[in-house]
């Protein structure tokens, strides 16, 4: 397949000729709304390109850690060994993004009934590393922002 | 869609006996979730009226979702009896039989919105006691005045602990997972402010949505998400609203001192920290509706730019409500 131009960099020239021919021809106000709209949208879709595997799958490891280890600060818990188990059964060998992204979404919830755990029976420093995964992931999506802002009421 | 031909076309049909002419149809922009236009009609008698005209998008498009049913209902029990003025309801087309979609006509109300008196540096502390009195009032709305049909929490406790688990369970039929709010609304379950009587609560309560008259009292307007809950609500999800200038942030203390002052609460009521904790359960509904958006489109249906657009609304939404759980627990 062609490689170069990257996925991000012919995004990025979507956008720049969305903003320099398109838009400035447009007179209809709704129409120029959708543009810019879209121009985001492509640019938030080009750092997601460049980056989102490595991301979801160094996310991912760091998830299983952590959710191995409340577990066995609080074992037995029903919502938290079932979302291991389906973690664990992920096709997490695969590199195709549908493959990655469903790791990475098991991977969530493991997240999510690890962290239910840790702040249910009161696991100061696994909910202090909670945060941390927490504060990685938000880090990424706000990459993945590029600057955005909200508009409108 | 409404537009000047089905607008003129329902006006013959609903007041045929006036032989009304639309004169201006101009749509409003701007807006996140309905459709909304202005119009002008001058009537055989000569005098002239102005409308505006609520609509619902077209079926399976936009982000923000809301019973236009319930809106009517509720404009025509409240319409006269809140201390501020609220649309006065005109003409319902409750099938979209002759205006295309289910769509609403209400007075035209002469007023300047709040959002733009507080741009002027001189109207910020006059801006932030309109709007602070405003949502008082909305608060002190006596509850036998709604619409029956409009849902009543059995109390409080019941109430918050709803919608702590509604917070929880947002992913819970979506294709994607968000971990975060699982970690705020167990943080949100385990710090529990104090309660207070349930009341009106606007729902969407913005300055954009307060327009202010030369005299008189202000029309708020955009009551789709009205109901009765917790009214920190409404501050809450106010608080972190991210359309300069924020009255609530230009002035913490002195806000919600005011607001106080008005309603009666207590400090241990409403403070920084309760209305942080409220500015969750406040934007947890509207949160809930981008993850249905966005999730439509990774089932393959596709709800328009809007909703891939405020995926980041997603992401900066989350974020700030991970903020707040970590200083509810610290």
């Amino acid at each position: 397949m062609l490689s170069r131009p990257t996925t991000e960099q012919i995004l990025l020239d979507c956008c720049r000729e969305l903003m320099t021919n398109v838009l400035p021809s447009l007179t209809d106000a709704t129409a120029q709304v959708s543009v810019i709209m879209v121009e985001t949208v492509l640019r938030n879709t080009a750092v997601r390109a460049a980056h989102e595997v490595a991301w979801m799958r160094d996310e991912t490891a760091e998830i299983e850690a952590y959710a191995q280890a409340v577990a066995g600060q609080a074992p037995g818990t029903a919502s938290l060994e079932t979302a291991m188990t389906a973690l664990a059964s992920a096709p997490r060998d695969s590199l195709h993004l549908d493959d990655v992204v469903e790791t990475y979404c098991r991977a969530g919830n493991a997240l999510s009934a690890a962290l239910e755990t840790a702040v249910a029976s009161g696991l100061a420093p696994l909910i202090q590393r909670g945060e941390e995964i927490l504060d990685v992931r938000s880090g990424h999506e706000t990459d993945v922002m590029a600057g955005w802002t909200p508009t409108g009421r | 869609m409404t537009d000047e031909p089905r607008l003129q076309k329902f006006l013959n049909h609903v007041a045929g006996d006036r032989g009304g002419t639309v004169t201006v149809f101009r749509p409003i922009s701007g807006g996140y979730s309905r459709l909304s236009a202005l119009a002008t009609v001058r009537w055989a008698d000569g005098s002239e009226e102005s409308f505006v005209l609520r609509s619902d998008p077209p079926p399976d498009t936009g982000v923000f979702d809301s019973d236009r049913d319930c809106e009517w209902r509720l404009l025509e029990a409240i319409s006269g009896k809140l201390p501020i003025h609220t649309p006065r309801p005109r003409w319902y087309d409750p099938t979209g039989q002759h205006l295309g979609a289910k769509c609403f006509i209400v007075d035209f109300f002469q007023g300047r919105p709040l959002s733009d008196i507080a741009q002027e540096p001189d109207q910020l502390s006059r801006a932030a006691e309109i709007y602070v009195d405003t949502l008082a009032e909305v608060h002190r709305t006596p509850l036998d005045v709604l619409p029956p049909a409009l849902e009543r929490p059995a109390d409080w406790e019941s109430y918050i602990e709803g919608l702590v688990e509604h917070l929880s369970r947002l992913d819970r039929d979506i294709a994607d997972s968000n971990p975060a709010l699982h970690f705020v609304a167990a943080q949100l379950a385990a710090h529990r402010p104090p309660p207070v009587p349930l009341t009106f609560v606007h729902g969407d309560a913005q300055p954009a949505n307060i327009l202010v008259p030369d005299e008189g009292p202000v029309l708020m307007i955009d009551w789709e998400f009205a109901r009765i809950g917790d009214p920190r609500e409404d501050l809450g999800y106010y608080s972190h609203l991210p359309v300069p200038p924020n009255l609530y942030e230009a002035d913490p203390p002195g806000f919600l001192a005011r607001y106080r002052e008005r309603t009666g609460l207590t400090e241990e009521q409403v403070n920084e920290d309760t209305v942080s904790y409220f500015y969750v359960l406040g934007m947890a509904r509207l949160l809930g509706q981008m993850f249905d958006a966005t999730d439509a489109l990774a089932r393959g249906q596709s709800r328009g730019v809007m909703a891939t657009y405020m995926m980041n609304g997603i992401s900066a939404t989350t974020t700030a409500f991970v903020e707040v759980a970590r200083q509810l627990a610290h």
